[in-house]
């Protein structure tokens, strides 16, 4: 018996663990399933209600009066499905540049004996702690680089991340020194060794960084806004939903309104939309996530250089 | 000493020698770092330049024609106001609770869906606990409002056990707010949070625990002797990462579970700028605010690295 | 009379007609407009009759985040649209320079539908040097106007509480309570078993106005916002202005919610509910009366009206403090004279290429003839004439309300945003589709007409005194605080933060000492907000 380097251990008792305790595991992951799984459905359950009488609240997990009317108001709308395609066509562009420039420098970084590494490090990591604030940044994209009123005005800003070039960095790290050294030997250049073979063996990575740019993009709302807030035919799907959300601030002047004015400056968004909205936008992400959950499986690993 | 400067006299005249043919060697590398270097000088450190509004009575009414320069102004406004100075006390209290009790559920969470052995309930469980990531606050925090109303589920569960004789007033007594906050995030980020240790977690070297058991350790032990040094370096690199941004507790939660009985606990520095800086068109007030929580957020990061490497442990810079 | 609307009709069609002729290239105009709409479908049919006979095409921006920040950054961009509706920010616009003066563009011969509309009440809408940068969108009307039902501020109370005690006169706020309490004592649950809540207050946000408004009303003074004006001036022609918050006047009405909150009318978690609760709880039928706006509980309205819940809905009533209080006798001043809604609407933007014609688009649209388009349609579609009685089915009515049916058959934002008639036809036919008395009559359950013939009224305006005279400084509320804002913030949150408290003190002990405490905090806010009320009204008095 080694005890030598674990004292206190009795072994009669681990056979009894192995039964208890993947149960207790078991059944807290099972409760902690209900309590998170719960909220979801019930989002789910009240876009599926009738609108007026989602109001009075109250529900479960199914609706209570079957009704697909939140989802006719958000999807008869012709905008919706053009929408959709600029949101996708964004959500793909910028997940694609942002994976490639944010892996290529990571992949720099991940060279100690690069002479500029510690330098650029720094920079790179103080723009997730440095924020200009909204009017700088806004007079940036539309006065100096005047790209409101263009798609092009969803990518550009978006190409880099900080965080998930640590991550990368991290990765590549970790993998073994002597693949890139004998590529090296053979006379690759680092562009070459990059392209051909760290950038391969990183997919479980970029998998997992993928899926936080593209949420990311996928969720974005205020750049249409900001921007793009005239141009209808470059809309968002989050941005239209969020209009559709969008409750009436205006309170018309109330004591000498007419009926009709008044029913217009009441309108407030049914709960019901509100739900269809979250499943509507969250379903994409849903349908890909399995895709890349294979992927990360076989690990991201996050960990420190050694200063 | 000595034996240091032993080793560096041949090393010294080569370096120098050879410096351009070192940046010669290292040209690809140049080229795919310095291209996003630029970037990053320009989409984040160029708009800084707007930091100068910090100095300037900057609002909706000269907006157009151009504000005047009123020196440290904005800075004095703020730090003259005691809510300002009590929002900034709840930013970091909130951020420090979310941080602690956040970090530990999900290395928890980690350590538990690590422990499974079937593959299907693992994914399962991985995906259900991942999906509240993706309600919005306005849902989420509905949710909660009904869940401790006086006479919500909450309460009455707590009456029908005999734990307290009259309902808590959980919403409406700033003393609970932290905790309330901390809950909802919890809750909400969870199992999204997790996935960062858990894909650590599996390219853990198997061998490392067989040997474990070989050498007689339970479950328990191999958890504290193989899983959590596994996952030390991530868990390091986040805390440093996050520690740099104490000063973000949120804005969106504060904002819509707060009231008016509680607001001494709830405000945070984003909810206040949004009050007296923002919505007031006073955007001098909200670039001064912003500007105090960057270089606090900076104080704070190089303070927690540099800790960091006195012990010795990974480092973010 | 009919012959003389179609010749009418018939005159303007030719005089519209000619202005085609003289009429210009097609131009695309741009529109923001500081409220969340919808886009209007591609063929929707107003839209394009506007299109067709003035050749302007319109480019619509909504509002989706929050309205201080996007008007922030248009005005710092100049990114201005050709029409600028500013929503409840609007004054921002035009301190801020990105409005015309309109004044020079309108004039009796050029344009007389225009001059008419606002003659009258120019001296209040022109600023301090005596441009006019919006033209009122709401508020203007023609031959009197209609009240039917009370829209703005009043105590409600379920109609079935009303019902129960065999509809008795409610006239002061110890009657009101006093109702309240003994029906609450003889029904503590609705039918399924659900509790009764005696009394609900919102506090959310801006919504705020049910907790902290209705001492005014209850001094007999219709809603001027967060002050109290004194209607007959004092020898030098000064209307004496106070906040009435901080004053004596306005404790005994939170003493009596204190009281109320002792016994269990009043639930605590009313301050601390979202405004979704707030409808939720209303919607359920178990709230039984409020302070509030008509118009900000309409959802919950049409909820209980949907499930056929109309005892559950409220009538609105004009309270005022009894004698025993010692303020005198006290007549109720709810209702007000038609208030223009000053500084919100369309503004012609700085880089607007052609205000000339933006100023003759509305200028036409004022017209008899597109009035009636705008409001009620297009005749033999979405109403039809009897007798010369502008009518609607109720299918047409009710479609009305369907949001996919309004963005091809409406021309909503302009509508809401661009000026327009109000109150009565030269016809007696009303503007607004839901005042004409035919279709108001149409609308109304059972029960409701019911419950109005037990009072023997003939609508539910009935309840209330005759709108005043519109006071020369219009209401107080449409004031723009922006230049006292931190003042008025903090006034605001101490109002906000101590009556809850001050509501839900223990006893008179804690009553007294919260409420001491809460004047002599307000103070200093209360002054500024005093002083600076007094000269904006007397600006506006002696304009």
């Amino acid at each position: 018996m080694s005890t030598a380097t674990l004292p206190n251990f009795k072994p009669r008792k681990s056979k009894n663990r192995d039964i208890v305790f993947p149960l207790v595991n078991g059944l807290i992951l099972c409760i902690l399933m209900f309590v998170t799984l719960f909220p979801v459905l019930n989002t789910v359950a009240i876009s599926f209600n009738d609108g007026i009488d989602a109001v009075r609240g109250g529900i479960g997990i199914w609706p209570r009066v079957f009704s697909t009317e939140a989802y006719n108001a958000l999807l008869s709308d012709k905008l919706t499905y053009n929408a959709f395609g600029i949101s996708v066509a964004r959500t793909v562009i910028t997940t694609l540049l942002n994976l490639l420039l944010t892996s290529m420098l990571a992949f720099a970084l991940s060279r100690k004996e690069y002479v500029f590494n510690k330098f650029i490090t720094f920079i790179v990591v103080m723009t997730m702690y440095v924020n200009a604030g909204l009017i700088p940044n806004y007079l940036l994209i539309s006065k100096t680089l005047k790209l409101t009123k263009t798609f092009w005005v969803y990518i550009i800003p978006t190409m880099f991340s900080c965080f998930n070039m640590i991550v990368i960095r991290t990765y590549i790290l970790g993998l073994p020194e002597a693949l890139a050294e004998s590529a090296r030997i053979d006379g690759a250049n680092d562009l070459r060794i990059f392209w051909q073979i760290i950038f391969p063996l990183c997919t479980p990575v970029l998998a997992t960084v993928a899926l936080f740019v593209a949420v990311g993009s996928w969720n974005q709302w205020f750049d249409t806004q900001l921007y793009n807030g005239s141009k209808k035919n470059l809309y968002t799907l989050q941005y239209l939903l969020k209009m559709k959300l969008a409750t009436s601030m205006q309170s018309a002047n109330a004591a000498n309104t007419s009926v009709d004015a008044l029913a217009n400056a009441t309108k407030s968004t049914p709960v019901t939309v509100r739900c269809a909205t979250t499943v509507i936008s969250a379903v994409p992400i849903l349908v890909v996530y399995p895709f890349l959950q294979r992927y990360f499986v076989t690990g991201m690993v996050l960990g420190g250089v050694k200063g | 000493m000595t034996t240091g400067a032993v080793n560096n006299i041949p090393l010294l005249p080569t370096r120098k020698k050879n410096i351009w043919k070192v940046l010669w060697d290292q040209k690809y590398l140049m080229l795919m770092s310095v291209p996003v270097l630029l970037y990053v000088l320009f989409f984040n450190y160029y708009p800084l330049w707007g930091w100068r509004y910090a100095f300037q009575n900057l609002n909706l009414n000269n907006i157009k024609k151009g504000a005047d320069w009123i020196g440290m102004g904005n800075f004095e406004w703020l730090f003259n106001r005691e809510d300002f100075i009590n929002s900034i006390r709840n930013t970091l209290a909130m951020s420090t609770i979310n941080l602690i009790v956040g970090t530990i559920a999900s290395i928890l969470l980690a350590i538990l869906l690590n422990e499974v052995r079937n593959k299907g309930f693992k994914r399962t469980v991985q995906t259900v606990t991942y999906l509240p990531h993706f309600l919005s606050m306005v849902i989420v925090v509905g949710m909660a409002q009904n869940m401790f109303m006086s006479d919500g589920p909450i309460n009455n569960l707590l009456m029908a056990t005999k734990l307290v004789d009259k309902p808590v007033y959980w919403l409406g007594e700033g003393k609970y707010f932290w905790f309330l906050v901390a809950i909802i995030n919890v809750w909400k980020e969870v199992g999204w949070n997790s996935i960062i240790y858990i894909s650590t977690m599996t390219s853990i070297d198997p061998t490392l625990y067989e040997a474990a058991s070989i050498d007689g350790a339970g479950r328990f032990r191999r958890i504290l002797h193989v899983t959590l040094p596994g996952i030390k370096s991530t868990f390091m690199v986040l805390l440093i990462m996050n520690i740099g941004h104490l000063m973000e507790a949120g804005f969106e939660i504060q904002y819509l579970l707060g009231n008016d009985l509680t607001i001494d606990f709830s405000q945070t520095i984003d909810v206040f700028v949004m009050k007296y800086g923002i919505s007031g068109g006073n955007y001098g007030r909200a670039i001064a605010s912003g500007m105090f929580k960057s270089v606090v957020g900076i104080i704070l990061l190089v303070g927690a690295n540099f800790i960091a490497k006195k012990l010795d442990e990974d480092t973010l810079l | 009379m009919r012959k003389l609307v179609a010749m009418l009709l018939a005159l303007m069609m030719v005089l519209s007609m000619a202005s085609i002729a003289v009429a210009e290239e097609p131009i695309v105009v741009t529109v923001f407009r500081g409220d969340p709409g919808d886009q209007p479908a591609d063929d929707n049919k107003i839209y394009k009759m506007i299109e067709e006979e003035f050749g302007i095409k319109f480019e619509f921006e909504f509002l989706a985040g929050d309205l201080d920040e996007t008007l922030g950054t248009k005005l710092m961009n100049e990114d201005f649209p050709d029409l600028f509706d500013g929503g409840n920010s609007a004054e921002k616009l035009i301190n801020g320079g990105a409005l015309i003066d309109l004044l020079p563009y309108i004039s009796e011969e050029k344009t007389p539908n225009l001059y008419n509309h606002i003659k009258d009440l120019l001296p209040q809408l022109v600023n301090d040097n005596g441009e006019l940068f919006i033209i009122p969108n709401y508020g203007i009307n023609y031959n009197g106007q209609i009240v039917n039902a009370c829209n703005g501020p009043a105590f409600f109370v379920q109609k079935q509480v009303l019902a129960w005690d065999n509809y008795p006169q409610i006239k002061t706020l110890d009657q009101y309570f006093d109702l309240i309490e003994r029906f609450l004592a003889a029904n503590p649950t609705d039918e399924n078993g659900a509790k009764y809540e005696g009394f609900a207050i919102l506090c959310e946000d801006w919504r705020h106005f049910c907790l902290i408004n209705p001492v005014q009303h209850l001094m007999g003074q219709p809603n001027e916002g967060e002050v109290f004006i004194n209607r007959t001036p004092d020898e030098n022609g000064v209307y004496a202005v106070e906040t009435f918050i901080d004053k004596p006047y306005a404790k005994p009405y939170y003493k009596k919610l204190n009281e109320m909150y002792k016994k269990g009318l009043i639930n605590p978690d009313t301050f601390v509910m979202t405004y979704d609760q707030y409808i939720a709880k209303l919607s359920s039928g178990t709230v039984l009366g409020m302070f509030d706006q008509t118009w900000d509980f309409g959802t919950a309205t049409a909820a209980l009206e949907t499930a056929g819940m109309y005892k559950n809905t409220y009538v609105a009533l004009p309270l005022v403090y009894d004698e025993s209080y010692g303020f005198g006798t006290i007549s109720e001043q709810y209702l007000n004279g038609g208030v223009p809604n000053k500084d919100r609407g369309f503004g012609i933007s700085v880089s607007c290429e052609y205000p000339e014609r933006m100023i003759n688009l509305f200028e036409n649209l004022l017209s008899d003839r597109w009035q009636t388009i705008l409001q009620w349609g297009i005749e033999g579609e979405d109403y039809y004439v009897e007798n010369g009685r502008l009518l609607m089915t109720p299918e047409q009515y009710s479609v009305r309300s369907d949001a996919t049916w309004k963005i091809q058959n409406q021309a909503l934002t302009i509508w809401e945003s661009a000026p327009k008639k109000q109150g009565s036809m030269d016809d007696g036919n009303t503007w607004a589709p839901g005042d004409q008395p035919e279709i108001l009559q149409l609308n109304m359950s059972d029960y409701d007409k019911e419950f109005l013939a037990a009072y023997g009224y003939g609508k539910w305006a009935d309840f209330f005194n005759p709108p005043c005279e519109l006071a020369p400084w219009g209401e107080a509320w449409q004031i723009d605080s922006a230049p006292i804002d931190d003042d008025n913030k903090d006034f605001l949150a101490c109002q906000d933060q101590w009556l809850p408290k001050i509501i839900m003190s223990a006893d008179d002990a804690e009553f007294d000492a919260n409420w001491d405490a809460f004047v002599a905090e307000i103070a200093p806010f209360a002054q500024v907000k005093t002083e600076f009320m007094q000269e904006e009204v007397m600006k506006l008095v002696n304009k």
